[in-house]
């Protein structure tokens, strides 16, 4: 390995210039095409239309190649266009198609014309046929009438946040999985004949793209992409560079089919490996070489992005579409796996810096230094990459909890942002849910009434002026908690019913197992492991305000439970001496006290146990997550006053496991202390944990060293995930406006430490002055 | 093994990471022998705990002067002013407030205690941090250090003190086999201009310092805190360098570089803070310093 030649290229400039000058179009055109074949078929069922219109997609809508790529395949001509798809649910184009270059987040171009032909030809004929309308028929006004407790994921949407079988698919080729189709078909009965039919037709649909992308190439002269492109296309990849293409279209037709955030590559330094080491080994390919074409793919990983309504788009801001790429982290046996492409991919997301692919490092007790120190050195760049997960906590939670095997567990890779599965055989649903905690409490303190508009939400289990103790108070909320699980159990049912009849994903399906083999869509439960996982939102909120209730109500009596209600109420204006008392008189979860942390353990081990009472309807179980990409921000917009001190509307916590922020004052060490008091089963579907440096730390080779020795008690802490921010000038500069936000922004030097807001103006400045990326 | 003692500590600082090898729990004990005009923790001069104010935080609610005992406290443009000399305690004041702004600068920890706090990061200490004993000046509370530091080799924990060596000589030599490594400063080499800016002469410091880079077998870093106005001239580091050479030429020799957020709590403390020129060195300048030091003989210097 020769580290210290691998340069980013001018070709790889050039493109990443071109993309980002791209503008962002919205894209009708293969709503177009799926609504023409629906209206042609009207006949068939709905997985034999589903398949046609993708097979007519992949042979008709419009590609492109730029003169200079490497790696070819989008699902549009333009880069990042905004797709709008209709059979999961378009009425929110309907309502919102004018805003989209103007709403507040992710913004698209659109085309006049566009909008006409969506208003006359597609949206009418969508209007009653799909999976949302089929939902809101069904179970519309629950899910309504539950939303402020429990959000329900994917009404209008696929479910994407898959990990398929990336090893499989390169093995036998988009041409030997229609062969093996084929093969299944001689002998299948009559329940899972049409499954292989519809496997059959899209396979030549993704062959005849492939074919189309080959010949254009061949038009402008690309001779090496053309042969590429028509090697995968005929026979299993052989080669590195012919197994990247086939992995970019893999994902490519995914997105085509599904229109979905998050399938993720995973494992590549795993299953990308054998090709690599060959072609390094045989003296065709060098490092170099690699690294650009590895570039090429990360550059295609930003070339595809989500769609979302102008409310998903605040749950899940800067249209992440969650290609997930990990590596280290151990093999099926134990041992660490890092090799030369683990580096490669490292230094890949140094020279291009952009949000996709989202790089996660895995790491474990004999994780080397050397990986550490590199790993490092790209989240001192500041772009929050890579992230880091444990093994150690992960693993055997997986095992135990949720019944996966060993090697599989072993195997575990990343979809999306956090979510964590099993590679290549696992529908995991991981958004099936999010659950706000926050919300069931202040549903328990104030009577079932909404505190924003004095809604009554659910029944009256008494109030804060009612309890006569903490008991009585969590008694309450138990039954609270139970009553929307029970609903949102009930939703989840409907959902799953509905995504079966409206979604059925014969391409999908080839890659993951054990579809094939049991002639099953993945809707249908085809998948080996079938999962779904709720999200609990949020444990830092929910501990603070536990803990403040039940230190000066029912421990020191210095507020009456009236009053504090009245308080909650009135959203503190007028109570503000008590909000102080709660704010600064009461430990807060992140500053390693046990008994704080341990009341938010509680109920997310309550909750999660409620979990195993259920089953999905693809015969699967339920699990919990701990994390939110940027939801805690609208989840708190429908939270009023929380007995911790946070006032009515304000952001909860952000992460999923990290404290409120600004609460953390005794520094990090601390932080993952009352992290790792959270038992790993209550993350088996993810957590997430946010943490802040100046970059000042990461500029000696002293500092990096140390933050490795943090890693490392990290691993041994059993957290499951951690991920860095470095602080910016922008950070410090709201910390002089907000400081009430920013109150754990510490500032060491040797045998001193300061809160940054703490400082007078002045000092402050000086800092800002001296906080930048330039002397990194 | 005696436990009883108990020292006073005026902070606990985790994630110390400036203050010797790994990741490492700095403690803070209350009191030095010395007056340094730029002294960055002030409130670890005085021996004795006292109460504080600190401005930042008080909302002016009035519930301290609320539940006031006479003659504890005024209230003053709706701030608390707090009789520093009256006799008794002031946990009714602290008690009441309700954001921390009135508050102890200290508290007292017996070594079980302590060994308590210490002990939440022992897991972040194995791969080489562990604790460092800070000021104040440690050496002043001898008692309570040494059975600190003896309980941490107890539990493996690895340890470290940072002193300004103005201390009997005793308190040192006696703490030496239960510390892993030690940092001691050395701010000038003239007597009376250390005195002028310190409050005391240098010889008992520099007597300290010849005979622990003597004997000491462990890691010792000598650091000059660079003052601008009292010790940052090329001629005071050359000759503080040069006595080094002198005494020890590959011991470590690290120049601080000054710290222009000191001034940030005096009003807490309620004094001035005096010196006139504040502001950090740049890196050429720095290095320029780093230099000089080198010229004196000496080999291992940082900055």
């Amino acid at each position: 390995m020769n580290r210290a030649e691998w340069k980013k290229t001018e070709r790889i400039t050039r493109l990443q210039e071109k993309m980002l000058e791209e503008p962002r179009y919205a894209s009708i055109e293969q709503a177009r095409i799926i609504t023409r074949v629906y209206r042609e078929h009207e006949d068939c069922s709905i997985p034999v239309k589903r398949a046609l219109a993708l097979k007519a997609a992949l042979q008709e809508i419009e590609i492109s190649v730029e003169n200079e790529e490497l790696i070819v395949g989008n699902r549009t001509k333009g880069v990042r266009a905004g797709v709008i798809f209709p059979e999961s649910g378009c009425s929110w184009v309907d309502r919102e198609f004018e805003t989209l270059p103007t709403r507040p987040q992710d913004q698209f171009l659109v085309r006049e014309e566009d909008i006409e032909e969506f208003r006359t030809s597609i949206y009418p004929y969508w209007k009653t046929r799909s999976m949302e309308e089929g939902i809101r028929e069904a179970y519309g006004d629950t899910i309504k009438a539950i939303a402020r407790v429990v959000k329900i994921n994917q009404t209008d949407h696929a479910q994407g946040h898959i990990c398929p079988d990336c090893a499989g698919w390169l093995r036998k080729g988009p041409a030997g999985i229609l062969k093996e189709a084929e093969d299944y078909l001689k002998t299948a009965d009559a329940d899972h004949r049409e499954f292989y039919q519809c496997v059959i037709t899209v396979m030549e649909g993704v062959l005849d793209f492939i074919e189309r992308y080959a010949v254009l190439a061949e038009e402008k002269g690309m001779k090496r992409v053309a042969d590429n492109c028509r090697a995968i296309a005929s026979h299993p990849a052989h080669s590195f560079y012919e197994a990247v293409q086939s992995i970019w279209f893999l994902f490519t037709i995914l997105h085509m089919e599904s229109n979905a955030s998050s399938f993720s590559p995973g494992r590549i330094d795993c299953w990308l490996w054998p090709y690599l080491k060959q072609d390094l080994e045989q003296g065709v390919l060098r490092e170099q070489d690699a690294l650009e074409i590895l570039e090429c793919f990360w550059l295609k990983c930003n070339q595809i992005v989500y769609l979302r309504n102008r409310n998903s788009a605040k749950y899940f801001a800067g249209f992440p579409i969650g290609f997930n790429i990990c590596i280290g982290g151990v093999d099926e046996e134990g041992t660490d796996v890092c090799n030369v492409l683990s580096f490669l991919c490292l230094k890949a997301q140094e020279h291009l810096g952009l949000p996709q692919p989202n790089l996660s490092v895995r790491l474990h007790e004999h994780t080397s230094s050397e990986l550490l120190q590199e790993a490092i050195k790209v989240v001192s760049k500041g772009s929050g990459m890579p992230q880091f997960f444990n093994d150690k906590a992960i693993i055997r939670a997986m095992e135990d909890t949720l019944g996966i095997t060993r090697e599989d567990a072993r195997d575990y890779a990343i979809v999306g942002c956090v979510e964590l599965t099993t590679q290549g055989n696992n529908l995991g649903w991981s958004d099936a849910a999010m659950f706000n905690l926050c919300k069931a409490l202040e549903l328990t303190l104030n009577h079932g009434r909404d505190l924003l508009n004095g809604e009554q939400l659910c029944e009256d289990m008494g109030g804060l002026d009612t309890y006569q103790n903490f008991a009585e108070l969590e008694d309450a909320m138990r039954q609270i908690v139970d009553f929307y699980i029970e609903e949102m159990m009930n939703a989840e049912v409907v959902l799953e019913q509905a995504h079966q009849k409206y979604l059925p994903s014969a391409f999908l399906s080839t890659v993951i197992n054990d579809c094939m083999k049991q002639g099953l869509d993945v809707t249908r439960g085809g998948a080996h492991y079938n999962l779904s996982g709720i999200q609990m939102i949020q444990v830092a909120n929910l501990a603070d305000s536990l803990a403040a209730i039940r230190q000066l109500v029912f421990e020191e009596h210095s507020v009456s439970g009236k009053e504090y209600l009245d308080a909650l109420q009135a959203d503190y204006e007028g109570y503000e001496i008590l909000r102080a008392r709660i704010l600064n008189k009461v430990p807060k979860y992140g500053n390693d006290v046990a008994w704080v942390d341990e009341l938010g353990t509680r109920w997310a081990t309550y909750f999660r146990s409620r979990m195993n009472d259920y089953v999905n309807y693809r015969g699967g179980k339920f699990h919990t997550g701990m994390y939110t990409v940027s939801a805690h921000v609208p989840m708190g917009e429908n939270v009023g006053a929380s007995a911790d001190g946070r006032k009515a509307l304000e952001p909860l916590a952000d992460g999923g496991l990290s404290p409120v922020y600004g609460r953390d004052l005794l520094g990090p060490t601390a932080v993952l202390k009352s992290v790792s008091r959270l038992p790993d089963p209550l993350t088996t579907n993810g957590g997430l944990l946010n943490m802040k440096f100046l970059p000042e730390f990461f500029e000696s080779e002293e500092g990096r060293i140390k933050f490795e020795h943090f890693l490392r008690a990290f691993v041994d802490l059993e957290i499951p995930h951690i991920q860095f921010n470095v602080v910016r000038r922008e950070d410090l500069l709201d910390a002089k406006i907000h400081p009430e936000r920013h109150r754990s922004l510490t500032i060491r030097v040797a045998g001193y430490t300061a809160y940054f807001v703490e400082l007078d103006g002045k000092l402050q400045d000086e800092i800002i002055e001296r906080t930048s990326y330039d002397n990194i | 093994m005696t436990t009883s003692e108990q020292g006073c500590v005026f902070d606990i600082k985790r994630f110390a990471v400036h203050d010797g090898s790994g990741i490492r729990t700095t403690v803070f004990l209350k009191g030095c022998g010395m007056a340094c005009k730029w002294c960055q923790n002030p409130e670890g001069m005085r021996s004795d705990r006292q109460p504080v104010w600190m401005e930042h935080h008080c909302i002016h609610c009035g519930e301290c002067w609320k539940n006031a005992r006479e003659g504890q406290m005024e209230w003053n443009n709706h701030s608390p002013v707090i009789h520093r000399d009256w006799k008794g305690s002031f946990d009714n004041l602290i008690q009441a407030c309700p954001t921390g702004a009135l508050r102890m600068d200290s508290r007292t920890y017996t070594v079980e205690e302590l060994m308590t706090e210490l002990k939440k990061d022992q897991v972040f200490y194995r791969y080489g941090g562990g604790v460092t004993f800070s000021g104040g000046e440690p050496f002043l509370q001898k008692e309570f250090l040494l059975s600190c530091l003896k309980e941490c080799h107890q539990a493996g924990i690895s340890t470290a003190v940072e002193t300004a060596l103005h201390v009997d000589g005793d308190a040192v030599k006696e703490a030496l086999p239960y510390l892993d490594e030690i940092f001691a400063d050395c701010k000038h080499m003239d007597s009376s201009i250390h005195k002028a800016f310190t409050g005391v002469n240098n010889e008992l410091i520099l007597e300290n310092l010849r005979w622990l880079l003597k004997h000491a077998k462990i890691p010792v870093t000598i650091r000059t805190p660079l003052i601008p106005g009292y010790n940052a001239t090329p001629e005071v580091i050359a000759s503080i360098a040069g006595f080094l050479a002198e005494c020890s030429p590959t011991v470590h020799y690290e120049l601080l570089n000054y710290n222009e957020l000191a001034p940030a709590k005096y009003p807490m403390v309620e004094r001035d803070y005096e010196p006139g020129i504040r502001h950090r060195f740049n890196e050429a300048e720095m290095e320029s310093f780093k230099e000089i030091a080198l010229a004196q003989g000496l080999n291992n210097v940082t900055i």
